[in-house]
Order: structure tokens, then C-alpha cells, then sequence
């Protein structure tokens, strides 16, 4: 290094020392891998993984790991989890509460043409501690339904965010449709749809009432697993009460890409919905 | 109704022998009562086994059709059943493919006897894999994590499917067999195979019809059949390998080596138990069975016993020829079950996704010009890239498959469609709201390849889910 | 009885004895959600300081279901040693917690005076105890109980190994099986709860157990937790299995919700004895969890403590094989966040071995909870400190099929080599003849479940 060389480095650095900075590391071109993001670990990919350096059968784990969506073959630090292992499970947990706590996107709702209603929840942690609440209506709300619904439709549907707001996201534009479609295709007539916010399922009983329905059927958030945060239900009764057995709803659940997928779930309600009518009955009453 | 159980038959017509076995297949709808059904066999239970029939012929060369149905006819009095109890099953005709020429008039006169039940007819490829499954390679692959071939040795063929961790990878059908020579009590030949020039050049051997072949003779020819299935799994396919492959076989390759066998096919008794009467069936299958015993095939694998021998076929084909489809399907009429022989037309992915964003052009065009190659009335829509559909790409998918039914279908046939993606019901009701009164049927989670035929039976438990056969047809 | 007290100079005035042991309580939701919880800490305390001063003949005499109308509170009656209760009826609850710090109050001590407490007289002790208090005194306690093993012995924690699956799946539950095996989990029971309440599924799957704790000659104890008429059902039908499981609760009304009787019970009790493959005595399985009455409205306007307590005083007198509070289960709603779920494992733990059950802990949450994974790794440390009889292991901690998270496979063996415990010492020979443990440590071998593919022990 020469002389010259010397003096502009040690200048530059006070210089930049009296501006409050650090002195500049010689200016290096971050390699492509380093713009890249690291893998996402709460991919399927990341999760087929057999994280076990030398086992007896690898070919025995794979095959196990096809039987089951368990967390299995995943190896040990010690007695401990991976860490790899240990920062997917936390991924997926917090997934899965944020799923719980934020608010149905606006936009589902428009595309769906659905208005909003509210239940005597007034935030969501009382949506969570207290069920009793996320099942009653104010006199002003069961007024504003009766005005804006059909009244004694036949068949009344509405989406609830439940415990997920986000399988309302992910399933609302294509279950709600097939399933209207369906009913259609059966000559079935249909009330008008709406969304309800911070409900539980026993708030369809308060909505048949208000309504004068036949049958009920609310397609709502299921508490979210880790598996997917994106799982809804549809809880469906015939001429569904206040303070009617639990036993008389039918369930229709795990509708989610992985599990039914939401178009063939809205077909497949329909044909429940068919039955109940024909057979004026629901739930253990409906042996299907 | 939680469960069902269905009577299965299947009937093997081999190059030497031809029997018959029913089992029960057990259905059962293993979804919670909180999700949608879900129909799987989930077990199938042999109730039944015939003698063991030498197969009839006509000149040596043609199936007796006539003789076949008597002896099944007596065999379904021995069961105590009548073909109307029946309500699915396979017929398969193995072996030599000289004696396939009337399989078309066999299957067709067993179909209007047996009444009802699926009758298909395999190619040499849906033979080996069939016959593994009899044999249990494919369990046993699939229980102990491993590689297992299955070996069915018969009289005309040795048909080889190859399984790991019970998902079959690799399946070929070669012209070795325990009756490709034929002799009598004095050794003297009575039947060669017209395969055997091949065999009988790289053994240097040289038989004639009414000449007495002498053991050691036999004895060379037997070593280089042996050889042949060495070396087929080795892969180190020889000239002669591919000369003995079966027409219309695959070829036997593999991405992993084999670790374990199981022998079936009548020439399997003899590998498993040496017979002491060489020529006690009056054919080279006992010195075929020691050529094998022999060879490096006992010594580079592990040889296991399997679950049946000579019957692996018809059990296979009693048991595991039909699956079940998705449990929730669209039918507009029961009237129109049992379907056979539907052709299945694979819309390929491009098709299909183009499909999905409103263009059936190319659909309408691929379905005419299928209809006519077959010479064909009615088709199978078979959607086999789509996983799932969103709402609106459902309804695009339903109206170029409406159209098109409507274009190049009759107006009397039944639009047919299979998907693999679990969205039948939903696919159907679209449809329906488009096909107004037309017959519609529309099944999902089968997968189907490119030359299969479809059968499909009644529906099951209410009507949730059908039983259907996928198979390949030899004639057509 | 005196239900009034000063605190700061504010009279605090309580109506009944109901009243006192709900704002005694450390705050739950749930008690919150049924109206009973106090309004205040000030309250909170009042409330403990009066019932300190209570007698315990005073909770004997006041049982939160009467007599009369409820089986539970009978059997928990007619199951008290008269001579016992004598002798303590006139301790204060305050007394009953001091004695139980006693360093002169051995186990048999506990043991004897056990006989002659009541439910809800274990659970006003608990309510004046710290959480500490609640690890020290459990940890005097051990109850030994034997079906095909003999679980609770002093240096042990045992595990309950739960391979669930989201469709039942034969082969998808045996591959959780064998993980779970090769890291050593299972001495308590290998578990199953189902997603088909079927005979035939539970059958199906309790075969598949039997063989392969045949095949590999594991000893310990199988199980699958349908419903009670569904397990009564496949024994009938010829289903190998060691116990009979039931979710129980602290009233007659809550037992009746849960659709069994006590007939029922006694009648599955008297099947294994005649059918079952445990060896016994000890082959019943009950869960718990604080707010189940409340949520079937079969609380009697008590509180989710009393009514749990009562659920081990019901289970003692089928004297199970195993008992767990299943205690982060039920939601927010009953239990909010990670320090009520904390301090009710923590009570329910002490109200088991306080009663002379064999308890256990599922240490889990939901995802709808203000918990993770930290808090409940918290109180398994906490638990296993006391004494708790076992935990539960599933894959990576994540329940597939019941939606929570729970101890994973790999928790009970860091806990064990923290406190210096161990499997039950026949389960510990055989995982050390398979090489899985040595010295009461994993081996490098341990954590693969193909171990159990290899073709010698393999089924088939």
C-alpha cells in the first residue's frame, strides 16, 4: 500500500468518524444466493424431509411419512427438537393465530356481495372468552336482518368468521357460489346471504328464528390447526331452534384445499341440504 | 349403513390351466361422521376356490368357449351362487398369445352367461401386475419397506412386476413357460411353441415335433430361459431378452435393484418343491423350475414364499381389479350402470387447462377425431392434471365439456366423466344445470392411462360411490 | 361458620359456602364466564381468608350436588373412613395445608388422611395454596397402580404415547407408533384417541396395537379412547385391549352428558376383569379438565376447581390404572392464557394425588389460547418437579388429529435427565435391549422409527 493509498483510507475514516458513521467496509457486491430468500420451512417439501442422518430404512421412512401428516422422521439435537424442526412448528403456530386474530378481508365480502352483521361481541378477545355472547344479537341488529333478508326462505345461508378468519378468506368465493348453484340445480330456493362477525355456530338458532327458515346453514372458521389455518365448517340444521340439541346440526367439516376442496364441498352441502328438506330432519335424525 | 361387502369372481383361462375364485370385497365408509364419506375397500376375503382345470381347446389352439362356461357353470353350483349374486370381478385370459385369438368371443359369451359382472381381459402388462398382487409381493413390498418382484411362471409366460413399498415400478411380460415344449410319457415332443427357435439357438439345442428329446437337451434349454430372466432382472438385457419379450409388454426398467422374490404361476410349486417325475405333466415346467433353482436367482435375492402359486392370477383377479371411486359423485340415473368398455379419452394438461380459461376448441377437435379412431359412440371425459378448480374455473370446465358433449356426442348417450381431483360432485352439478335432462355421470379420484377401457358398476351404500375396473383390452 | 371478613378495613360478606370457594379461586375465564369469579383481587383474597377459616366438616357437610340427587356426590360420601374424618373434621382448611407442609407429615400420613377427605374439601386446600405449595406437597405423594406394569413409583416419570391420526389410518398410526417408540415414550399406555367412535375402527386399530406389543414384546399397556359403549363393544366383539377409557365429570349430570352411568362403568370394569388383556388390578382410564361441567351446564353453579375435584373422587372409586387432566384443551373461554393453564395443571395434579389417583397431565394448548409451546414446556418441568405420574408424547408436539399442541416425543426424555428420572423400569430394559436408552439417556439410535421395520420384529 502505498503512502498516498494510506493517508486517503485514514482521512476517509475520520471523516466519517466526525459524521457519526462507521468507516466503510470496502464496497462488496452481495453474491446472488445472499438476495435470495431462505426456503420456506412451512412448505410440504420442508415437512417431507426425513431429517435423520443414517437410519435403518430410509426408504421405510419415507413410506411412513406418506401414511401419516404427523411430524415424524424429524430427528433430534440431543433429547431436543431440531432446530429446523423447532422454527416450523412455531411457523405454524403462529399461523394459525393469526388466523384467529385478525378480520375477514373486505374485499371477500364485496366480491361476495354479503353485508355485515355483528354479535354482542364487541372485540375479539371477548369473541374468544365468552361464547355466550358470540351466540346473541342486539334487538337493532335482528331488526336490520329481517329488513334487509328475504323473509321464510327456504334455505338460509351466511358466512361466519368463527375462530378463523382466514378460512373465510380462502374458501367463502367458492364454496358460498357452488353451494347457492347446487340448490339452484335443485330447485331449492335460497334466503339472502350475509356475514356475521365474532359469531359461534349457535348463533344460526337466533338467525332460523329472526328469519323463519327451513333449514339454516352457516359456513364458518374452524379453530385452526397446524396443519392449515385455512379450515371451515358448515354447520346446517332443519328448522334450527334456540336451545335445541347439539345433536340435531349437521356438520360438514375440514373443507380446505387439503381436505374437501371447497367447490366439491359446496356441491356436497347442497345434496345435504336436499336430504333435510326431503326428510324434515337433521343431525343424528339424519342418518345420511 | 356403515359398510358393504360385494361379491367378486375372477376367472384365469391360462395357456394350461383355467380356474375360478369368488371373494368378498369389504367396503366400508371410513370418514368421521363429520366429514364428507368416504368409501374405501378396506379388505377382501377369498370365499372360494375352483379345481384346477387343464383350459379346454379347440385343435390345440383355440379356447372352447363352450367347455369354459361348463365347467363354470359347475363350479357356480359347487359355490352354492348363481351369476346374478355377482357383482363385480375380471376375466383373464393369460398366457400364449396364439390362444387370445378368440378371447374377444370368450369374454363376450362368459359376459351374457355371468350376467352382470365386469368382464375385462388383461394385456401382458395388467397380467404381471394382477398376478403380483395375488401373490402378495406387492403387501409384502409395501409392509416391509422394500423391493419385491413377483415372478408369475405359467405355461407360456412368465409375467414379472416389480414393487416398492407397495407402489408398483416397473411390470413386462416375457415368452418363458413350463409348456413351451410338450412331451409325452416316451419323451417324445408333442408341442413346441413357435417361440422357441430363439431358445433353442442360444441353447444350440435343435427338438422336432415326434423326435424324443433326450433330459440333458431339455435340461440346456431350460438353463438359457433361466438365464433370460437373470438377466432381465439385472437389466442386462440381452439380445435374447428382447427377443422373448411378449408383444405388447413393457420393458422391464428399474431405478432401484431388486431385494426380495416371490415365485407364483403353476411352474412356482416346482421351484418351491422340487419334483421328483420330470416329466410328470408331461411338459419341461419341473426342469424349468430346477433350471431356476439353479440359477443366480436364488442366490442374489432373497426368495420368499408367496401367498398363492398357481392360483396368483385368479386371485388377483378376484380381488384386486376393483377399486372404488371418490365418495361424492354425480349420477342423473342409476338405469344406466353397469358401464363396460367405456374408452378413456385423456384430455392431456394442456387441453384441460385450456379448458380452464374458456378455450375448448382444441377439446372439441381431440374429441371428434378420438371418437372416430375408436369408432366409438361414447367416450370417457377423463381429467386426470387437475387437482382442484376454483368456482370460476369450474363452471369454464363445465361449459367446454358441455359443449362439447353437445356437438360431438348423440343426443341419447350419457355424458361420461372421471376426474382424479376430488371435485366430481361439483364438476356434475355444473353440468347438470347445462345438460338439462341429459344422462350425466361424473366420478372422481381414479387415475386412468392413455389405451385403458373403463367398467363401471352399480352405485354402492346409497349411492355414495361406484365400483370400478380399470383395464386394458387385447381386442378391440 | 363465619363468611365475613375485613380486609384494608373493607367488610367482605359472602352468602354461602359456594360463594366463597368460586372467589377464592385464582382467576379462570371460565369462572368468569358462569358469573362466579370475584370482582376483584381484594375479593379474591377475601374470599381465601374466610375460607382458611372454614371447617372441614363445614365442606363435608355442603357438597356441591346433593346427596340425594347425584351419584358422584355418593360415591365420594360413602366412600369416606368415618374414623378418619373424625379426627380431622374439626381442622380448618388453613390447618389442612399446614399439615401438609408439615416436614414431620410423611406419605402414609397423607395417604391415611386421604381417606377421609372429600372432594371439595381438596379443593378449598388447593385454593390457598401457591403454586409452589402445589409442587411440594404433590411431591410428597406417589400412587403406585399396576394393569400390565406397575406405574408411579418414586424416581419414575412415565409417558402416554398417542399416535393419532386424522383418519385413523392403520398404517399412518403405526408409523407415529414406532416413532414414539424409538424415543422411548409409551410406558404408561399406548393411547389412541379416535376419529371413528366405531367398534370395528377401534377394534382394527387395538389389534394392530396388541401385535406389535406382542411382536416386540413391549411392556406396558394399550388403549383406545372411544367412546366407553363403543370400547365395551369391541371387547365384546374380541378386541385385545389392556384398559377401558372414559372422560368423567364432577357430576352425575356431566357423566350423563358424556352418555355413561355408573352401571356403565361397572359393567366395563367387570368385562376386563372377565376379557380384558391387563393383568389388572388397575384397568380403568379416565380424563378430566376444569370447565367440562360448565360447558354441558352441569356445574350447579359451582366453580371449574370444586368440580374437578370431584371428577378424582368419582374416579378413585374405580380405582384406575391412570387418570390426566387434559388441561389446556378446552379453550379460552375456560382457561384463558398460559397462567391460568399453569395453575390449574398445577391444582389438578395435587387434587389427584391429594385424592390417591394415579395423575397425569396432558400439558397442552389450543391455538385460539394466549399460550405456546414455551408455557407448556414450563409446566411439564413444573409437573415432573411434583411428582406427576406422566405426560403425554405426540409427534413434534402437534396433535394432527385433536388440533392442539402437546408434549412432543422428544420433551420426556430432557425432563427425565434434568431431574434425574426415569421409564418405568421394565419399559426402560426392553428400550435398552433395543439400544434406544443407556444409562437413562437416548442413544444415537434412538428417534428412528424404522428400527421397527427391520424384518426380524416386523410385522407380517
Amino acid at each position: 500500500m502505498t503512502d498516498q493509498k494510506l493517508i486517503e483510507l485514514v482521512t476517509q475514516a475520520v471523516l466519517a468518524q466526525l459524521a457519526g458513521q462507521p468507516p466503510a467496509a470496502p464496497a462488496q457486491q452481495p453474491s446472488a444466493e445472499e438476495t435470495e430468500p431462505l426456503a420456506d420451512i412451512t412448505d410440504k417439501a420442508h415437512k417431507m424431509a426425513i431429517n435423520i442422518e443414517h437410519p435403518v430404512n430410509r426408504d421405510a421412512l419415507e413410506q411412513m411419512k406418506t401414511k401419516t401428516p404427523a411430524r415424524i422422521g424429524v430427528g433430534k439435537a440431543g433429547p431436543r427438537l431440531k432446530t429446523a424442526t423447532m422454527l416450523t412448528l412455531r411457523a405454524d403456530h403462529a399461523i394459525a393465530r393469526d388466523a384467529v386474530f385478525r378480520d375477514v378481508d373486505e374485499q371477500v365480502l364485496s366480491d361476495l356481495n354479503l353485508f355485515s352483521v355483528q354479535t354482542l361481541c364487541t372485540e375479539r378477545n371477548e369473541h374468544l372468552t365468552r361464547p355466550d355472547l358470540g351466540r346473541q344479537f342486539s334487538p337493532e341488529t335482528i331488526n336490520q336482518l329481517k329488513s334487509k333478508c328475504e323473509s321464510a326462505p327456504t334455505v338460509q345461508i351466511y358466512v361466519c368468521d368463527g375462530l378463523s378468519s382466514q378460512a373465510v378468506d380462502a374458501n367463502a368465493r367458492d364454496v358460498l357460489p357452488a353451494l347457492m348453484d347446487g340448490l339452484k340445480g335443485y330447485g331449492i330456493q335460497t334466503g339472502t346471504p350475509f356475514f356475521v362477525k365474532f359469531g359461534r355456530v349457535p348463533a344460526m338458532d337466533v338467525i332460523s328464528e329472526a328469519l323463519g327458515a327451513q333449514v339454516t346453514c352457516v359456513l364458518i372458521g374452524e379453530r385452526p390447526g397446524l396443519a392449515t389455518a385455512d379450515s371451515m365448517s358448515a354447520y346446517i340444521a332443519y328448522k334450527a331452534a334456540v336451545g335445541m340439541p347439539e345433536a340435531r346440526r349437521t356438520v360438514v367439516s375440514n373443507i380446505h384445499k387439503g381436505g374437501i376442496p371447497a367447490v366439491e364441498a359446496g356441491a356436497h352441502i347442497a345434496t345435504v341440504i336436499k336430504t333435510m328438506l326431503e326428510r324434515k330432519a337433521s343431525g343424528v335424525d339424519l342418518q345420511m | 349403513m356403515n359398510g358393504v361387502s360385494i361379491l367378486s369372481v375372477g376367472i384365469d383361462i391360462g395357456t394350461s390351466t383355467t380356474s375360478m375364485v369368488l371373494s368378498r370385497i369389504q367396503m366400508r365408509n371410513t370418514a368421521s361422521g363429520f366429514s364428507v364419506p368416504q368409501v374405501c375397500i378396506v379388505g377382501s376375503e377369498i370365499i372360494y376356490k375352483s379345481e384346477i382345470y387343464t383350459t379346454p381347446l379347440v385343435d390345440g389352439i383355440l379356447i372352447d368357449t363352450e367347455k369354459i362356461r361348463a365347467i363354470l357353470e359347475k363350479e357356480y353350483d359347487k359355490a352354492g351362487i348363481t351369476p346374478s349374486m355377482i357383482q363385480t370381478g375380471a376375466v383373464i385370459i393369460t398366457g400364449e398369445s396364439a390362444r387370445k385369438q378368440n378371447a374377444s368371443l370368450v369374454t363376450q359369451t362368459l359376459s351374457s352367461f355371468a350376467g352382470d359382472f365386469v368382464v375385462a381381459t388383461a394385456g401382458p402388462d395388467l397380467e404381471s401386475v394382477i398376478a403380483a398382487k395375488g401373490a402378495g409381493a406387492q403387501q409384502y413390498s409395501k409392509e416391509h419397506s422394500c423391493v419385491v418382484a413377483n415372478l408369475d411362471i405359467g405355461g407360456g409366460t412368465t409375467n414379472i412386476a416389480v414393487f416398492h413399498c407397495g407402489e408398483l415400478c416397473a411390470k413386462g411380460c416375457w415368452d418363458i413357460g413350463g409348456r413351451l415344449v410338450q412331451v409325452d410319457r416316451q419323451k417324445k415332443v408333442t408341442y413346441l411353441s413357435p417361440r422357441l427357435p430363439a431358445i433353442m439357438k442360444a441353447a444350440g439345442v435343435s427338438l422336432e415335433l415326434g423326435r424324443t428329446a433326450d433330459w440333458q437337451e431339455l435340461d440346456r434349454l431350460c438353463r438359457v430361459m433361466a438365464q433370460v430372466l437373470e438377466d432381465t432382472l439385472k437389466f442386462t438385457a440381452s439380445k435374447l431378452c428382447e427377443e422373448m419379450r411378449t408383444a405388447g409388454s413393457s420393458r422391464l426398467t428399474l431405478s432401484r435393484p431388486v431385494e426380495y422374490i416371490t415365485f407364483s404361476g403353476g411352474v412356482a410349486d416346482c421351484v418351491y418343491s422340487p419334483q421328483e417325475d420330470w416329466f410328470r405333466f408331461g411338459d419341461i415346467g419341473p426342469i424349468l423350475a430346477h433350471s431356476i433353482r439353479e440359477s443366480s436367482l436364488m442366490r442374489d435375492y432373497q426368495v420368499i414364499p408367496p401367498k398363492e402359486t398357481i392360483r396368483a392370477t385368479v386371485v388377483g383377479a378376484g380381488s384386486y381389479t376393483t377399486s372404488v371411486s371418490g365418495s361424492t359423485i354425480t349420477y342423473t340415473d342409476e338405469s344406466v350402470f353397469p358401464v363396460k368398455n367405456l374408452p378413456a379419452f385423456l384430455l392431456g394438461r394442456e387441453t384441460e387447462h385450456q379448458c380452464l380459461t374458456g378455450n375448448d376448441r382444441n377439446l372439441r377437435e381431440e374429441t371428434e377425431w378420438f371418437l372416430e379412431q375408436n369408432d366409438c359412440d361414447n367416450l370417457l371425459f377423463c381429467i386426470q392434471d387437475i387437482d382442484s378448480l376454483s368456482y370460476r374455473q369450474l363452471n369454464l370446465l363445465a361449459d367446454a365439456l358441455c359443449h362439447t358433449a353437445d356437438s360431438a356426442l348423440g343426443k341419447e348417450q350419457t355424458v361420461m366423466v372421471l376426474c382424479r381431483g376430488d371435485f366430481a360432485k361439483a364438476l356434475g352439478q355444473a353440468m347438470q344445470r347445462r345438460l338439462l335432462d341429459r344422462k350425466l355421470v361424473c366420478i372422481d379420484s381414479i387415475s386412468v392411462q392413455f389405451g385403458d377401457y373403463i367398467d363401471i358398476g352399480r352405485p354402492l351404500m346409497n349411492g355414495m360411490a361406484v365400483p370400478v375396473v380399470v383395464k386394458t383390452l387385447l381386442y378391440g | 361458620m363465619r363468611l365475613k371478613t375485613l380486609l384494608a378495613g373493607q367488610v367482605y360478606e359472602f352468602h354461602s359456602i359456594k360463594e366463597v370457594l368460586a372467589k377464592a379461586n385464582e382467576q379462570k375465564s371460565g369462572d368468569v364466564l358462569a358469573g362466579l369469579a370475584a370482582a376483584s383481587d381484594s375479593e379474591r383474597i377475601a374470599a381465601k381468608e374466610v375460607l382458611s377459616n372454614l371447617l372441614l366438616s363445614d365442606l363435608r357437610n355442603n357438597p356441591a350436588v346433593p346427596y340425594e340427587e347425584d351419584d358422584v356426590t355418593r360415591i365420594i360420601q360413602d366412600g369416606v373412613n368415618e374414623r378418619i374424618y373424625d379426627k380431622i373434621k374439626n381442622w380448618t382448611v388453613s390447618d389442612l395445608r399446614e399439615w401438609l407442609m408439615d416436614y414431620a407429615t410423611t406419605e402414609e400420613d397423607i395417604r391415611r388422611v386421604s381417606q377421609g377427605l372429600t372432594a371439595e374439601m381438596i379443593a378449598a386446600v388447593a385454593k390457598l395454596m401457591s403454586n409452589l405449595d402445589l409442587v411440594y406437597a404433590a411431591n410428597k405423594i406417589r400412587i403406585h397402580t399396576h394393569c400390565n406394569t406397575t406405574m408411579g413409583k418414586r424416581g419414575t416419570l412415565s409417558t402416554r404415547l398417542q399416535p393419532n391420526h386424522t383418519t385413523d389410518n392403520v398404517e399412518g398410526i403405526t408409523a407415529s407408533l414406532f416413532e414414539g417408540l424409538s424415543y422411548g415414550v409409551g410406558d404408561a399406555v399406548i393411547g389412541l384417541n379416535p376419529v371413528n367412535d366405531t367398534a370395528a375402527s377401534a377394534a382394527e386399530i387395538l389389534k394392530r396395537f396388541d401385535e406389535v406389543k406382542n411382536k416386540w414384546q413391549i411392556p406396558t399397556q394399550i388403549c383406545v379412547l372411544a367412546h366407553i359403549t363403543t370400547q365395551m363393544e369391541a371387547l365384546r366383539q374380541g378386541a385385545p385391549t389392556d384398559m377401558i377409557f372414559q372422560s368423567i365429570a364432577g357430576s352425575q349430570k356431566g357423566n350423563e352428558a358424556f352418555g355413561f352411568t355408573t352401571e356403565t362403568m361397572k359393567q366395563a370394569q367387570e368385562m376386563l376383569r372377565k376379557n380384558g388383556t391387563g393383568t389388572g388390578p388397575n384397568v380403568m382410564y379416565f380424563e378430566t379438565g376444569q370447565g367440562s361441567e360448565l360447558s354441558s351446564g352441569a356445574n350447579f353453579g359451582y366453580d371449574q376447581v370444586v368440580m374437578e375435584a370431584r371428577c378424582y373422587g368419582y374416579a378413585k372409586h374405580f380405582s384406575p390404572f391412570m387418570v390426566n387432566t387434559v388441561v389446556g384443551f378446552i379453550g379460552p373461554e375456560y382457561l384463558y392464557d398460559s397462567k391460568q393453564v399453569i395453575r390449574a395443571g398445577l391444582e389438578d395434579h395435587f387434587m389427584g394425588k391429594l385424592t390417591g389417583i394415579p395423575m397425569g397431565c396432558d400439558c397442552c394448548y389450543t391455538n385460539h389460547m394466549m399460550a405456546d409451546q414455551n408455557d407448556i414446556e414450563n409446566l411439564t418441568v413444573l409437573l415432573a418437579s411434583a411428582g406427576c405420574t406422566y405426560v403425554i408424547g405426540v409427534p413434534a408436539s402437534d396433535d394432527i388429529m385433536l388440533n392442539y399442541q402437546t408434549n412432543s416425543y422428544h420433551d420426556a426424555s430432557a425432563v427425565r435427565e434434568i431431574l434425574g428420572l426415569r421409564p418405568i423400569r421394565e419399559f426402560e430394559e426392553w428400550l435398552e435391549k433395543l439400544g434406544i436408552m443407556e444409562n437413562g439417556k437416548l442413544t444415537s439410535l434412538a428417534g428412528d422409527a424404522s428400527l421397527f421395520t427391520q424384518r426380524k420384529g416386523g410385522l407380517g
